[in-house]
């Protein structure tokens, strides 16, 4: 939609793009430096150019790294956290969006009421029961508190809502059963929003920095987001390349599940806004 | 489903009543252990994510509010029950104030990097250009698929004061930038920048599907009585998207304190003397680093005072500004 005259387009389209390239700037600036050889990056830190690119980085980073049990740890936590996290916010979704029973607004409160507590309300007490149980340095101690998140439940009764309630009355009527509505018809319905949801929860659980850091002790068991700080001082550092290709293969996965389902994924997180 | 229960359903949905659904066909009613309860086999729906909040996220509050009345190091087989003086420890500590007045500004400028700039960016791309829309939602979304490390660590190079390509690029004309991880007030500003490369977008694809939506009309006919820019923004868009708009507000509150955490670990771990920390960044650090569990867990709770009190506030101004307008 354009409102006004041309020229005014011309000038506001131009300070938008410019934002834009500010944005992707830092995502170009690591991908460049981490191709380039130490010594050309602390020689001119303005062109990030890689010419000619070299794999030296990569190559020191797999040798200071076990870099594929690091990869297959972070992978293991999001995608079982991912799972969880579904299965959980779809029949709770399901339960509140379908069912009428004692309560129900009030429970429906109470979960997403979760979503506003602060981490360091729950930190210690977290932080006592996974070592009490043995999961200190453990992936699975990582994983269990990851799935404790109302924010699935949110969307997925989003989503619910936009189904025709219709046509789950005049099932029931028919008299098919909780079990099939919700397999045969509800489920294929939000599969987008479904799909969005997980990319998500995936992408948040690969990136999460502030739990895995409290639980994860050894390099054994690091995810992603804890070997970059490796390789990180406080002036950036001389190991500053091959940080900059530790954080390229971070971003690596969530950048390409982002531009594979972006229309599912906008179009989710706008629906579920509040209009 | 046999035929001939099309019929009784068509009679069902003009006059829904509950034994008429049930005489639709034969529904052997089966009773199972679980099914006992006030919620009937809804429990079995609940369940799952119910265990996950009440055991990660409810009891643990609980448990936070009972620390707090002790004085305990986390490790010592010795807890100590000290009444309200982890509250007085807190609220006596000159540095508490400090963390306080940060927390304040961090929520200043959070709310103006990531409410107000994506609020007039959505207009901007909304209502004043018409091409490239698509390219501005995908890249300024992007970076809310970054770890917050990695932006962090790109930025503490970028903005490194003396090396990084920022400050040689300003070198050049002559602008030396200062060594703002050392200096307070400047410390957040810039740690709030980095989030918000992270939080922006989801807040701007947002606010820009709201008005996407809002309608056509409205704006049309006040375009064509010629009113300027500014004041289609405020008058017409900015109540008329207000109810994302309080979301994305609440949101920032929120989250936003929880957020910096990252960038304040990676780049400053607080400083300069407690310069850029917050009550979210205090309690972990009197937590983790230093080992006071109570001082923490009293802090934590003033935090979750201060958060509800925060958001009763919101929607209260939401609520006057509702009946302000009817």
């Amino acid at each position: 939609m354009n409102l006004y005259p041309a020229k005014a387009s011309r000038s506001w389209t131009v300070v938008a793009l410019i934002i834009a390239v500010i944005w992707l700037f830092p995502i170009l600036f690591a991908l460049g430096t981490s191709f380039r050889p130490l010594q050309d990056v602390f020689a001119n830190v303005v062109n990030f150019i890689p010419i000619p690119p070299t794999l030296e980085n990569y190559a020191k980073l797999a040798g200071r790294l076990d870099l594929p049990r690091v990869i297959a740890n972070t992978f293991s936590i999001a995608a079982t956290v991912t799972l969880l996290k579904l299965l959980t916010a779809f029949l709770a979704a399901y339960a509140f969006t379908y069912f009428e029973f004692r309560g129900r607004n009030k429970i429906y409160f109470v979960f997403l009421a979760t979503i506003f507590v602060p981490f360091t309300v729950t930190m210690i007490p977290n932080y006592l029961l996974i070592a009490r149980i043995g999961l200190g340095d453990n992936i699975l101690g990582v994983i269990l508190t990851q799935v404790a998140d109302a924010s699935g439940i949110l969307l997925m009764v989003a989503a619910m809502r936009e189904i025709p309630y219709s046509l789950i009355e005049s099932a029931k009527l028919d008299d098919v059963s909780d079990r099939r509505i919700m397999l045969d018809m509800v489920l294929p319905l939000v599969r987008p929003q479904l799909t969005a949801t997980g990319i998500w929860f995936f992408v948040n659980s690969w990136n999460e920095f502030v739990w895995p850091s409290l639980i994860l002790r050894s390099e054994q068991s690091y995810t992603l987001p804890l070997a970059l700080q490796m390789f990180v001082s406080a002036e950036g550092g001389t190991d500053f390349a091959v940080a900059m290709a530790v954080s390229v293969v971070t971003m690596l996965i969530p950048v390409v599940l982002y531009l594979t389902f972006q229309k599912y994924i906008i179009g989710t997180f706008t629906g579920a806004g509040i209009k | 489903m046999p035929s001939s229960s099309d019929v009784e359903v068509g009679a069902v949905a003009s006059a829904p009543r509950v034994p008429a659904a049930a005489a639709a066909g034969p529904t052997p009613a089966k009773v199972r252990w679980w099914a006992n309860n006030p919620f009937g086999g809804k429990v079995l729906y609940l369940a799952p994510a119910g265990v996950f909040l009440v055991l990660f996220v409810l009891w643990p509050a609980v448990y936070t509010l009972f620390l707090s009345f002790f004085d305990w190091n986390m490790v010592s087989p010795k807890m100590t029950f000290v009444g309200f003086d982890n509250y007085v420890t807190v609220l006596s500590d000159p540095i508490t104030y400090k963390v306080l007045g940060n927390t304040a500004i961090y929520i200043v400028v959070l709310l103006a990097f990531n409410v107000v700039v994506p609020y007039i960016l959505a207009f901007v791309v909304t209502f004043l250009i018409d091409r490239f829309q698509g390219f501005l939602k995908s890249a300024m979304f992007l970076p809310s698929f970054i770890s917050m490390v990695v932006g962090a660590i790109i930025y503490n190079w970028l903005l490194n004061p003396t090396a990084g390509p920022v400050a040689q690029v300003l070198a050049v004309v002559g602008i030396q930038i200062p060594n703002w991880s050392q200096t307070e007030v400047l410390c957040i500003l810039v740690i709030c920048y980095v989030t918000a490369w992270k939080v922006l977008g989801y807040n701007f694809i947002t606010l820009f599907a709201s008005m996407s939506g809002l309608s056509k009309d409205v704006i049309e006919n006040a375009r064509l009585e010629g009113i300027p820019t500014w004041r289609m923004f405020r008058d017409i868009v900015l109540p008329m998207s207000r109810g994302t708009g309080m979301y994305v507000l609440v949101m920032t509150i929120v989250t936003g304190l929880q957020y910096v955490y990252t960038p304040i670990k990676v780049m400053t771990q607080g400083g300069p003397n407690y310069g850029s920390s917050n009550l979210i960044y205090q309690a972990y650090h009197e937590a983790f680093v230093v080992y006071r569990t109570g001082v923490s867990a009293s802090l934590s709770v003033l935090t979750l005072i201060l958060f509800i009190g925060l958001l009763a506030l919101a929607f209260r101004a939401l609520a006057l500004t509702e009946r302000g307008r009817s």
